[in-house]
């Protein structure tokens, strides 16, 4: 088991690099390439003038494929990494925020590559790449002792019930992270009009496509997390900090489908109201640290 | 000569009570204050949820002027408050008039939509297309009828001024699958609101090794405790906590069972769950003409002694004796803050104590004595005897009423946002027009600034233009131009 968790370790340091080099990849292609002209003028007098311009021109297409062929082997390095402590554990692995951690680095990327080839928008990833590689480093932060694999205690040893709430929590917030890209990139093109950044209008969509995954499966979370609270402590909803922090979340991203649905809000009000959204998927998240709670076996 | 006349229609003013009706019924159906609403029940969790956290002593640490309201905030319980319940009543009706209120015209939508449009909406459409056929109008519209049918459309038509206007539209029944999400809502309140008026909760339900204790709740049951057991894994891990009881009535067994954490034991409505768990003493005490006065056992735990706070303790009131009994166990953790035992019981003793108990008590001051497992001791005018120690178990106990309502509910929540999501209603209107040499179709989507379904469209035109053989183009109005009507136009590749 141990060499299993050890190669575990590998494959997740062999990911990291790879999404290191992938979101350097992707950011410069997102930002495009500083290009500098020099114009010499011969002046009556037999002087001549120098004069430097610089622009900003898209980066090669190139680079952008790269970032993509890093961010798969990321991916499979994750996945690798994932497999090989499922099979150490004998289950997902789920249970503390190093394995949530983990399995939620790998989520963000398929999630993210799989919108890159539906859309074809490899701007993208200039935003969720950091973003991932900013997950890789808080796990790289946390103690040692976390990367063990321990047997579940006894109330979290539910493992269809924990499986299926815990990746449906994983693959929401991998989903409102694309989605707070879009907005991100969607306010910076509206901004700025870089020419070579996708319209306005294919990343509101984005954004909102990601939330349409994102906002089911939150509601699924709440809805699962109550059926287990129900079988582990007799009642669906103990206003415990988390949950109702993950409620407060999918209020939020209500608010935004409403204004979006019912006032035909678009562009920057709702790019705007999925940045303030993403911040509470990142409070939920952390959550764990300043909450007290019945969720507390998950933290740290 | 034509003489016209303006006849004034004749208003009559309108009652009071119309319009106070009138001005609420908006009130709820509107959209802006609904967001409003959310918005606040949103504000109101993170306040509830942030009482939870080291957040507002942190703010208050920061800033010392807060701390007043910081301690408001800490003292205040969001969730059972008024402005809780209010916010959460005053969504519950919103959702139910809106719903209410959208009811016709989605319906309106769904079976009755209007089919006739104008060039100008055709023409200022982000996307459009133009089909030409040198047939009739008729039989060309015909055809596209066919090819739309054929992507699963539903096509309505009516000529109108010598043009044919179409309007089609695929999985139109999903605009329903609001009112199912919106109900799911109600019905999760309703739940609970059901299950807090008609269902009951134990929270600590105490039960030693071998006693029975009554269920209350007027359910005319008792329990009783027959094992509990820990089992550890080799590295002394807990693996699991196990209770197995005998639900009785009228002293007679009808049930036993057994539950873990995760695995609950249902009798009829009523469900048990492991709690907790923890040491007990079995005690026998007799006043001085030999009644007994106590036989059971006392679970130690949910009392702090000021002798030892760290060590598991129980208070219990003899009434009938006018003293009250202390019991203190050794500390389970001598390690943990040595300086606070001031007992130092070693395992297999424990610490008896009485106290006085009202004002005719038979003792004056506190008398207590160490005393072994299955020894006897005499304080006072009683006679104690520690029989055992033994374990007991912390059961959770509930019946809740409102679970299939809340069942039912998430089936229609995650249904309902799954049609929404998943199958939305796509819209498409166009005329047919006659030319000199045939005919001219332009249709366009109903989609503003709604990139999917301009993508969707695209599609669609693709497909007709291959069914239909007919020459073709798509014309792309960018949002930010298409005021001056300028755009582009694409002619697909068949």
């Amino acid at each position: 088991m141990e060499s299993l968790v050890r190669l575990s370790f590998y494959c997740f340091a062999a990911a990291t690099i790879a999404f290191v080099a992938s979101a350097a990849c992707y950011l410069a292609y997102a930002i495009g390439r500083v290009r500098l002209r020099q114009t010499a003028l011969a002046t009556s007098a037999g002087t001549t003038l120098v004069a430097h311009e610089a622009s900003l021109e898209p980066a090669p297409l190139g680079i952008g494929r790269f970032a993509t062929l890093l961010a798969w082997f990321g991916v499979a390095f994750q996945a690798a990494s994932i497999l090989f402590r499922t099979l150490a554990g004998g289950r997902l692995p789920l249970s503390n925020m190093y394995e949530f951690s983990c399995t939620f680095v790998l989520l963000a990327g398929v999630v993210y590559l799989l919108f890159e080839r539906w859309y074809g928008v490899r701007q993208l990833g200039a935003i969720v790449l950091p973003l991932v590689v900013g997950m890789c480093a808080y796990i790289w932060l946390l103690p040692a002792d976390l990367r063990e694999v321990n047997a579940l205690i006894p109330a979290l040893q539910n493992r269809p019930l924990m499986t299926v709430h815990v990746s449906m929590a994983i693959l929401a917030y991998a989903t409102f992270a694309v989605a707070f890209a879009a907005a991100v990139l969607f306010l910076v093109a509206n901004r700025w009009q870089v020419a070579w950044l996708p319209s306005p209008d294919l990343l509101d969509d984005l954004g909102y496509r990601a939330v349409t995954i994102g906002f089911p499966a939150m509601a699924m979370v709440l809805i699962l997390g109550s059926v287990w609270a129900y079988r582990a402590w007799g009642t669906y909803w103990q206003w415990d900090p988390k949950e109702t922090a993950a409620l407060f979340t999918w209020l939020i991203y209500g608010v935004y489908l409403h204004t979006r649905s019912l006032r035909g809000w678009r562009g920057s009000r709702s790019a705007v109201i999925l940045l303030v959204a993403f911040a509470a998927v990142v409070f939920t998240y952390f959550g764990n640290y300043v909450f007290g709670g019945l969720h507390a076996y998950g933290g740290v | 000569m034509t003489h016209a006349s303006v006849q004034q229609r004749a208003t009559q003013p309108r009652a009071l009570p119309e319009i106070v009706v009138d001005r609420v019924w908006r009130f709820f159906c509107s959209v802006r204050a609904a967001v409003v609403e959310i918005a606040i029940l949103a504000v109101l969790v993170l306040a509830g949820t942030l009482r939870g956290s080291s957040v507002p002593q942190s703010i208050a640490d920061i800033l010392p002027i807060t701390a007043p309201v910081i301690d408001g905030w800490y003292a205040w319980d969001v969730f059972r408050s008024l402005p809780f319940a209010g916010i959460l009543t005053l969504l519950a009706v919103a959702i139910a008039v809106c719903t209410i209120n959208r009811a016709p015209g989605i319906w309106q939508a769904i079976a009755h939509p209007s089919v006739s449009t104008t060039h100008g909406f055709l023409r200022n459409a982000e996307t459009s297309a133009v089909f030409a056929a040198r047939i009739p109008p008729h039989a060309f519209a015909g055809q596209l009828e066919t090819a739309l049918r054929s992507k699963s459309y539903r096509v309505l038509s009516e000529e109108r001024n010598g043009e044919i206007h179409l309007y089609a539209d695929r999985w139109r029944f999903s605009r329903l699958a609001t009112f199912p999400f919106h109900l799911a809502l109600i019905m999760i309140l309703a739940g609970g609101i059901v299950g807090a008026t008609w269902g009951f909760r134990e929270n600590e339900f105490y039960i030693p090794e071998g006693s029975v204790r009554e269920l209350g709740h007027g359910t005319g049951l008792d329990v009783r405790l027959d094992d509990f057991s820990e089992v550890y894994r080799e590295d002394g891990t807990a693996l699991a906590y196990r209770s197995d009881i005998t639900v009785m009535r009228d002293g007679q067994p009808i049930e036993s069972g057994s539950m873990t954490v995760n695995n609950p034991l249902t009798f009829g409505n009523i469900v048990f769950y492991q709690s907790g768990f923890g040491q007990a003493v079995a005690l026998k005490i007799e006043d001085s003409a030999g009644q007994v006065l106590f036989d059971d056992a006392l679970p130690l735990g949910p009392f702090q002694s000021k002798l030892n706070p760290d060590a598991p303790a129980a208070r219990m009131d003899l009434l009938p004796a006018g003293v009250a009994l202390s019991v203190v166990a050794p500390d389970e953790d001598p390690a943990n803050a040595p300086q606070l035992d001031t007992l130092q019981l070693r395992l297999g003793e424990m610490l008896f104590m009485i106290r006085p108990l009202g004002g005719e008590s038979p003792i004056t001051e506190p008398v207590g004595a160490t005393v072994r497992q299955g020894d006897s001791i005499k304080l006072g005018d009683l006679s104690l005897t520690f029989v055992r120690e033994r374990r007991f178990s912390v059961l959770q106990v509930a019946s809740n009423p409102g679970i299939p309502l809340f069942i039912a509910a998430s089936v229609l929540l995650v249904g309902g946002l799954a049609v929404t999501f998943y199958f939305p209603h796509r819209r498409v209107r166009g005329i047919v027009s006659t030319t000199n040499d045939g005919s001219l179709a332009r249709l366009a989507p109903i989609a503003r600034r709604d990139w999917s379904a301009r993508r969707v469209f695209e599609g669609l035109v693709i497909e007709i233009g291959r069914q239909l053989g007919a020459s073709s183009e798509l014309h792309i109005n960018e949002p930010a131009s298409s005021a001056t009507g300028s755009g582009q136009s694409v002619r697909p590749s068949f």
